[in-house]
């Protein structure tokens, strides 16, 4: 095996402080899928930007097929054959499949290569598409074709730009699981053709399932490079997490209470009045946890928002207790014991550049123990700050310290005590361990079910199905703004049969949502 | 980390960005003047070579305070203001109103009267923006440039048809308050008007205000993330036109106090551009009340030196104008900052890694 690409002892320091990288070890061999793991927050991100030229390591050097290498940018890392499809898709949605793929380096014809050669264009493309076994059609518009289509765009811009070493970066969160196999069997082809491959991830069985070699890195830092063949995912979560984890969630027997949550024939837009939501209807009792399962942008997002106020309902019902709570504001919404845990914790879960203590507060501070008129009660406020850090670990050095500078995960669980210590009778959870490393997974987890436990209900909106099946009770897919199935989570429920729903293969017969049994 | 650990390194970043502005402003007055050093030596020291002088920066400072203060304020709370200077006149000319022509109260109604007169009227003012961007998101950066023409010309065609007071003669002027309404100095030798203790008592005012306070939590949750703010239930709508209706009254007892300590009358054009050194001096403050006072103070000192460098050397005070302007400059940079953030960030984090050690490596 030759080493393809060295990087040794990265070091990065960030202007605000914050240390991404302190000693990094990265080698890849060349014609491997090496696996790049660790939590949120590790330094992958920021390793790979300094690999693609996006950042300017602080000190280490990079080697690049045996000599040292500096690029200036992407422009520079394309040029050398490295090749990067990022976790958000960077495509113009109204252009075509080949259009998007030549986007910047297009075949060019006639004087002064004035006019683009669209027959070479589509030979060009059509030869990637052979060679490769990606199956697409160049004159799609992207704007129409499935997500797991646009990361195989993503891909071919890379091949097509010439790259030999290709980065994906977390290539499976927006994936269903089909998607995710054929996604596999094309990186296996690849590597068939002496591509290199580096794979960002925090999913275990992924790892397990495709790669070579293995780099985990924790706190900035390589703490073990190993053969996948040697190892297993027990070793490797211990390795990030620096102790053994429990994957599996505990439940207890259920015990159905009232119905807490209820819509009826709910229509909603999104924020250019396209409808998002159709005609959902479905009913949450207390002592039970409703997973929304679906491939992102199906209206998950509005069905949140449309609960806790933030946006109007175009049509039907929100019934809370068997309340209305349609028209009511966010902040009325928000006393009346429901907990919401945004899918954006950067920007809407969390204020990052305010204290821990000032994001904690956010539903005490006018509360009037904690106030003397317009007065804010200051040492009451601190204190309270301090217990619910203690009682929810969020580990920061004071109350004082800024949310922004805090991980991922101690971050979440800073949204997670707030919202949770007004002893919610429901609670809507939307990706609540988005990007959180496995510590933090296995307590918000945890946290949840005891909520449930306890009789409240909880409505989870999540992209990573796993955690959807391994919390539900019930589980509802939500295809294009439909709820298309209502199925209960038992054991013989599988991953695929949840994947047919969700790429509007299957189908279930509307069924009555049972409203009072 | 603690988010006080790096605010030193903002002191000594805004420390730099002086220094380097007098070094350069030094620099031309080598170049441009036969006696640098007279020049030099009046400009740094001729603001505190007398007792006058001194008390001169401290009367400079005040409306400046009052300006600055106002802007911090709707900076903290993300609302781009370029109000206060319209709010200053429009506050200032509702106050003079009450002052001249409310008749017959004692002292002691009258001028608290006028006070909230001049607080009301700027604080109207300066509504009308924060409405305008709350109900139409309408630009507040272009609606507050707009409506300074509208109060400052509007104030000025008033006081030259309909308020002049026919002695005035080529400068437009109202009648000259009673005298007992006007703000008294401290004494003789150092004759700071007490309108000096009026801004300290609003820099705590808001101090509180912001860092105590229901309203001044929410206010900045506002500034800092609008979303997040929204999503915690708080009206956001409501307390932008909060913010910049605090913000006018600020602007507008800087308005009334400057009239009643320095000028005796509402005069037209008497602010010549308090309300847009009020930017300068926000931002010099970082937005910060308390740093405010001490901006106002540092902006009027060089304003102060330059007038007597240029009585005393041959060098004009527009050089003043120059070392303020790279200032600005300098300041508004965020780089300089950064640099030496960055530097003590790294030579933090390398200590660290060098006790942690690193971890074996397999090829």
């Amino acid at each position: 095996m030759t080493v393809l690409l060295e990087m040794r002892n990265i070091h990065k320091t960030y202007p605000n402080g914050t240390i991404a990288n302190r000693g990094v070890h990265l080698e890849v061999h060349e014609g491997e899928i090496h696996a790049l793991v660790g939590e949120n927050g590790a330094g992958k991100s920021t390793l790979m930007k300094i690999l693609f030229g996006l950042e300017a390591p602080t000190s280490g050097e990079v080697y690049y097929k045996g000599s040292p290498v500096h690029f200036q940018g992407p422009r520079d890392a394309i040029k050398h054959g490295l090749g990067m499809v990022h976790q958000h898709f960077m495509l113009a949605s109204s252009l075509t499949v080949s259009e998007n793929i030549v986007l910047g380096d297009e075949p060019r014809k006639g004087p002064f290569g004035l006019f683009r050669d669209r027959g070479k264009e589509i030979q060009d493309i059509q030869s990637l598409v052979d060679r490769f076994g990606l199956k697409l059609d160049p004159n799609a518009v992207v704007e129409y074709i499935s997500v797991g289509q646009k990361q195989r765009v993503e891909i071919m811009k890379v091949l097509y730009r010439g790259a030999k070493l290709i980065i994906l970066d977390e290539p499976t969160a927006v994936l269903t699981p089909q998607e995710t196999d054929e996604l596999f069997d094309s990186l296996k082809t690849l590597v068939a053709q002496k591509y290199t491959i580096i794979f960002i991830t925090h999913k275990l069985r992924e790892v397990m399932e495709i790669s070579n070699r293995i780099t985990v890195l924790k706190a900035g830092q390589t703490i073990h490079t190993m053969l996948t063949k040697d190892t297993n995912k027990e070793e490797i979560s211990r390795l990030m997490v620096g102790r053994d984890v429990l994957l599996r969630v505990e439940k207890k027997e259920q015990v159905l209470k009232e119905t807490v949550l209820e819509l009826r024939d709910v229509h909603a837009n999104d924020a250019k009045g396209f409808p998002m939501l159709k005609d959902v209807s479905l009913a949450i009792r207390g002592g039970e946890i409703f997973g929304i399962a679906g491939v992102e942008g199906n209206g998950q997002r509005e069905l949140v928002e449309v609960i806790t106020g933030l946006i109007g309902a175009t049509g039907g019902q929100v019934l809370y207790f068997n309340e209305n709570i349609l028209g009511k504001s966010i902040g009325q919404i928000r006393n009346m014991k429901i907990a919401h845990i945004p899918e954006d914790r950067q920007t809407t879960g969390a204020c990052l550049t305010s204290t821990i203590e000032e994001n904690l507060i956010l539903d005490v501070y006018d509360h009037p123990e904690f106030r003397f008129g317009p007065f804010l009660r200051k040492k009451k406020l601190k204190e309270f700050a301090k217990v619910m850090m203690t009682t929810f670990d969020v580990r920061a050095a004071s109350e004082e310290t800024l949310a922004g500078s805090l991980s991922g995960g101690n971050l979440q669980k800073v949204v997670i005590a707030r919202e949770i210590a007004k002893n919610p009778k429901l609670i809507i959870a939307s990706q609540p361990t988005r990007g959180v490393d496995i510590g933090a997974i296995e307590s918000i987890h945890r946290e949840i079910v005891k909520r449930r436990d306890q009789g409240a209900a909880v409505l989870l909106v999540s992209a990573e199905l796993s955690e959807i099946m391994s919390l539900s009770d019930r589980i509802g897919v939500l295809y294009n703004g439909e709820l298309v199935a209502i199925l209960n989570n038992t054991d013989d429920l599988t991953e695929q049969e949840i994947g047919y729903y969700m790429l509007g293969i299957k189908k279930a017969e509307k069924e009555v949502v049972p409203r009072e049994s | 980390m603690n988010h006080k650990r790096f605010l030193y390194l903002d002191v000594i970043g805004i420390a730099a960005s002086i220094v380097l502005a007098v070094v350069v402003g030094f620099i031309i007055i080598m170049m441009v003047s036969d006696e640098p050093l007279q020049a030099i030596s009046s400009f740094l020291l001729g603001p505190f070579s007398t007792p006058f002088n001194l008390s001169t920066v401290f009367n400079k400072a005040v409306p400046l305070i009052f300006t600055g203060l106002a802007l911090a304020v709707v900076f903290q709370s993300n609302v781009f203001s370029m109000g206060a200077e319209g709010q200053l006149y429009v506050g200032g000319f509702t106050g003079a109103l009450a002052a001249a022509y409310i008749p017959g109260l004692p002292v002691w109604i009258h001028l608290p009267v006028i006070l909230l007169c001049a607080l009301a009227g700027g604080a109207m003012f300066g509504a009308i923006p924060g409405f305008l961007k709350s109900k139409w998101n309408a630009n507040e950066i272009v609606t507050t440039l707009m409506l300074n023409y509208v109060g400052i010309i509007s104030t000025s065609y008033l006081v030259n048809n309909w308020f002049k007071d026919p002695g005035s003669g080529g400068f437009a002027r109202m009648q000259y308050f009673e005298k007992n309404l006007l703000l008294r100095k401290i004494s003789d030798s150092f004759p700071v008007h007490y309108g000096f203790f009026i801004a300290l008592l609003s820099v705590v005012v808001i101090s509180v205000m912001l860092y105590k306070t229901r309203l001044g939590y929410e206010l900045r949750l506002v500034g800092k993330n609008e979303a997040f703010a929204r999503y915690g239930g708080i009206k956001t709508k409501r307390l932008i036109i909060y913010s910049v209706m605090i913000s006018g009254a600020l602007a507008g007892l800087g308005g009334i106090v400057e009239i009643l300590g320095v000028h005796g009358t509402y005069k037209d054009n008497f602010s010549a551009n308090l309300g847009f050194d009020g930017i300068i001096i926000a931002l010099l403050a970082r937005n910060n009340p308390v740093a405010v006072v001490i901006a106002a103070l540092f902006y009027a000192y060089l304003q102060v030196g330059g007038q007597i460098m240029q009585a005393e050397s041959d060098v004009s005070r527009e050089l003043a104008v120059i070392i303020q302007v790279l200032l600005v400059l300098f300041v508004s940079a965020q780089a300089v900052f950064n640099y030496f953030k960055q530097r003590a960030v790294l030579k933090h984090s390398q200590s660290h890694a060098t006790k942690g050690g690193k971890k074996d490596h397999v090829a």
